[in-house]
């Protein structure tokens, strides 16, 4: 059966739909002015090694495409980014509700809190590579960088809580599980969110870093430093336009499911 | 000042719902209650009545157990206690059913959660408004929510705070009569604090003044 719209709804779909298409005809255009730059940049500069044209880089992408390692080392890092993201919100979420109801266990984490944040991620690779195989020490990295940014957003969520809030469940004398899910969860549940999206940057940052030094036999990491040993500058470029498109796909997923 | 002593009450006692003795607090170097002793009759709505910051509220916090700081001898028959609070302390993201269910849950089952929450709900004439969020709702209708909550909370003591500020009167007067007959045929033991002399004069059994 067809459904009949109103001439108002019409004008109305029509509307968000002209609204949604010029975003998106705004966005692109951007994008070239930018490509645009680089294009310029690279006429004027005139030296392939330091800076390859967007033409280059792409035809060095579509290349690297049709190899099978490509899909091989872009598979093995998202997996590992994957599990070292999911380890530090899970970390973060858990170390965060429990410092957040309890004051002790909150002075006891600062310390480590503290040195972790303020330790160079250079540092940590470094000190994980005595530790642990290649594959590891990229999990072990993004979990130690990531998971301090959870805790700390899970800490504020609890502590920015209306406190009459839970003066009002004590009073009743509300179970602990539903204080936590009818208060607490959903009062943080932005702050989990923020801390979520800041990881998923940072750990296609420090994954790719610790990949470089660590070199798992395959992953982007170890294709960028190859591509730099050999100087072929518009591979490099090529696999850090990847690593760019993973770390937008990955925040573009997660806001996906966040909205349905 | 320590943290008073909250008992539970002997057995002499047992006509009173809450038995306050020589009760000292005072907020920085000032003064609230210096050896007050009341008692709370079991069954009955005593009302309080007084002008703002003579400690209508904090004696209120007292006997609920959230404020701790203070001298004396705070003795409980029970120590389940529904409370109005003085501001309505609604959760924001749970609708007005939820907000009446969240205090239920602990306690009933589902049915009698939901059974609770409708007859409590038209009580105070807001069963249209359960799903609506506290943020939709006027200050007095919130006021109403809290109210609903606190009755349908199975409870010997109820502590009301100004409970019916931001109603109208036909309103007013149509809930007071309701809660009433509910009184009288619960026998719960009722603490209401207002400003309202006629408030006071028409639910109260006894009426004191602070």
């Amino acid at each position: 059966m067809k459904m009949i719209q109103s001439p108002l709804e019409e004008q109305f779909q029509m509307k968000t739909s002209i609204t949604a298409e010029t975003k998106i005809i705004k966005k692109i255009g951007i994008l070239i002015f930018w490509i645009l730059i680089w294009h310029v940049c690279s006429v004027f500069i005139n030296e392939e090694l330091l800076l390859p044209s967007p033409f280059q880089v792409l035809k060095s992408l579509v290349l690297l495409m049709g190899k099978f390692y490509f899909w091989k080392s872009v598979l093995s890092s998202v997996i590992r980014v994957i599990i070292g993201i999911l380890l530090s919100v899970l970390i973060g979420i858990v170390l965060g509700l429990t410092a957040g109801l309890n004051k002790f266990v909150e002075e006891l984490l600062e310390p480590l809190i503290v040195t972790v944040k303020a330790t160079p991620v250079i540092s940590i690779i470094i000190i994980a590579l005595v530790w642990f195989n290649s594959s590891n020490v990229v999990i072990f990295t993004a979990i130690l960088i990531c998971f301090p940014i959870v805790y700390t957003n899970v800490l504020q969520g609890i502590k920015s809580i209306d406190k009459s809030l839970i003066q009002m469940a004590n009073v009743f004398k509300v179970k602990r599980k539903y204080v936590l899910k009818d208060i607490y969860l959903p009062s943080i549940k932005n702050y989990i969110v923020s801390g979520i999206l800041m990881c998923m940057g940072i750990g296609w940052k420090v994954s790719v870093a610790s990949e470089v030094l660590s070199i798992p036999r395959y992953s982007i990491g170890l294709n960028l430093l190859s591509a730099k040993t050999t100087l072929e500058t518009a591979e490099l470029f090529a696999w850090t336009i990847v690593v760019v498109i993973l770390s937008f796909m990955f925040e573009k997923v997660f806001k996906y499911y966040l909205q349905k | 000042m320590g943290k008073g002593d909250r008992n539970m009450v002997v057995e002499h006692e047992h006509n009173y719902e809450v038995i306050i003795k020589n009760l000292n607090k005072s907020y920085d170097g000032v003064s609230i209650f210096s050896d007050l002793s009341i008692n709370f009759i079991k069954g009955k709505i005593t009302a309080i009545l007084g002008p703002s910051g003579c400690g209508k509220t904090t004696l209120l916090n007292i006997i609920s157990g959230i404020e701790t700081n203070y001298s004396g001898e705070v003795i409980l028959k029970n120590d389940s206690i529904s409370y109005v609070f003085q501001e309505d302390r609604l959760i924001p993201h749970l609708t007005v059913y939820e907000n009446a269910a969240f205090v239920l849950k602990s306690t009933m089952n589902k049915m009698e959660v939901d059974i609770s929450v409708n007859k409590f709900l038209d009580m105070v004439e807001l069963l249209e408004y359960k799903d609506k969020l506290p943020g939709k709702l006027s200050g007095g209708m919130k006021r109403r929510v809290a109210l609903a909550r606190a009755v349908a909370y199975k409870s010997s003591l109820i502590l009301m705070d100004e409970p019916f500020k931001g109603m109208d009167d036909r309103l007013k007067s149509s809930i007071i009569k309701k809660f009433l007959i509910h009184q009288r045929e619960t026998g719960r033991t009722v603490i209401l604090v207002t400003h309202d002399k006629i408030e006071a004069e028409t639910m109260g059994d006894e009426v004191y003044f602070l």
